[in-house]
């Protein structure tokens, strides 16, 4: 199986500049096209470990970020995006390609794949039973996902949790957790070796850098996991570490809540979800110490056979 | 209206595709699709009205209780 880190840089920018990079993520093929030294370098650092499709497969997405064409690019560069031709986004700095393309990869996701139930949520897995991390932003979810997925927890994604409308199961999407503002340094010293892109400041969402996928995780993508804990995380600081059960229904609306396309489904969206909540025990879970954080996940105890 | 008899009937559509778990629950509006969460008691006496029309002097003490599950579009008023 062909990676990206195989390919030598000129191969690397050549099929970005050409006909696209057909970069598997998940279940996913995307067809990605740039000239950008950001896009690329990206890429090349943060996806090495993930396999190429052959340029002649059915891509699911069609991705080109191109440069402003001159004169602009000579006074105030930017990103643009389109989509199978369609511009959803407006153009950003040039400098922020990187947090654009990661951004883009979700919106794709998140508004089309709808043979999913898509919830806002990380999610990670240990020993086959998953943990769902729904929360807004602000609550500590992705900086708590990549300090577990360091401590011997499988990412399955840090931003869309994908549930299978046939079975229930959950399809891994691993791609690099997203941190915001303070929860850099927090993972960056938390973690050895953590592989980070380069932090972009003054973002829509502050300060913005990549966390580089554990290798096991992009490996095992295709290994679905069965749902076996929601748990709402708050990070506080100086708190003490609580988990706290919470009723199902109630967790059930806070999902449904939580999801892109709950609506959309319909009684489709809505039995998944049922059977989400019937199979998962839910909590509402407030922590300031990674550690004890850490700690609390790996004592959940596996549902019920 | 004199000479009426109004009864208690589950919306034309609505299935009542519902889950609870520990007394609450939670149900499908089929006509909306939105999500209701329903507190403990609530689910029977849908149910009950699901089996079949009931008049309204049967639940007069549940009358508020019926008036926010119209306002929801899971039954209504019809007469009979």
């Amino acid at each position: 199986m062909l990676t990206v880190g195989a390919l030598s840089r000129g191969e690397l920018d050549a099929r970005l500049a050409g006909r696209g990079l057909y970069l598997q993520t998940g279940p996913f093929i995307n067809a990605i096209r740039s000239t950008i030294s950001h896009v690329s370098d990206g890429i090349a650092l943060l996806y090495a470990d993930y396999p190429l499709a052959a340029s002649t497969e059915f891509a699911d997405f069609h991705l080109h970020f191109p440069r402003s064409p001159l004169p602009r690019r000579l006074w105030r560069a930017q990103v643009r995006f389109d989509h199978d031709g369609v511009k959803p986004f407006a153009p950003l700095p040039e400098d922020q390609a990187w947090p654009m393309f990661e951004w883009v990869l979700n919106w794709c996701v998140s508004s089309r794949a709808h043979s999913y139930l898509m919830i806002h949520a990380a999610v990670v897995e240990k020993n086959g039973f998953a943990a769902i991390l729904p929360a807004p932003p602000g609550s500590g979810k992705s900086t708590l996902c990549a300090a577990l997925v360091h401590r011997g927890w499988r990412l399955l994604s840090d931003e869309l949790t994908l549930v299978r409308l046939s079975d229930g199961l959950l399809q891994p999407l691993p791609r690099p957790v997203s941190l915001k503002n303070a929860s850099i340094d927090v993972i960056r010293n938390y973690v050895d070796g953590a592989v980070f892109s380069r932090p972009i400041h003054e973002t829509l969402k502050g300060t913005v850098a990549h966390l580089k996928a554990p290798a096991d995780s992009v490996a095992r993508a295709h290994e679905t996991a069965r749902p076996a804990w929601i748990v709402f995380p708050q990070y506080e600081a100086g708190a003490a570490t609580s988990l706290t059960p919470l009723a199902p229904a109630r967790a059930f609306m806070e999902l449904a809540g939580n999801a892109f396309n709950y609506s959309l489904l319909g009684a489709d969206g809505f039995e998944a979800l049922a059977g989400l909540i019937g199979s998962s025990a839910s909590y509402q879970f407030r922590y300031s110490s990674l550690d004890e954080a850490i700690a609390t996940f790996n004592r959940l105890a596996p549902p019920a056979p | 209206m004199p000479g009426v008899s109004l009864r208690w009937r589950l919306l034309p559509g609505q299935r009542l595709r519902h889950h609870g778990w520990h007394g609450e629950c939670v149900v499908f509006n089929d006509l909306t699709g939105d999500t209701h969460l329903l507190g403990a008691g609530v689910l029977p006496l849908l149910l009950a009205i699901a089996g079949g029309p009931i008049d309204f002097d049967e639940l007069a003490e549940a009358r508020p209780l019926l008036d926010s599950l119209a306002a929801l579009g899971l039954i209504e008023a019809a007469a009979c």
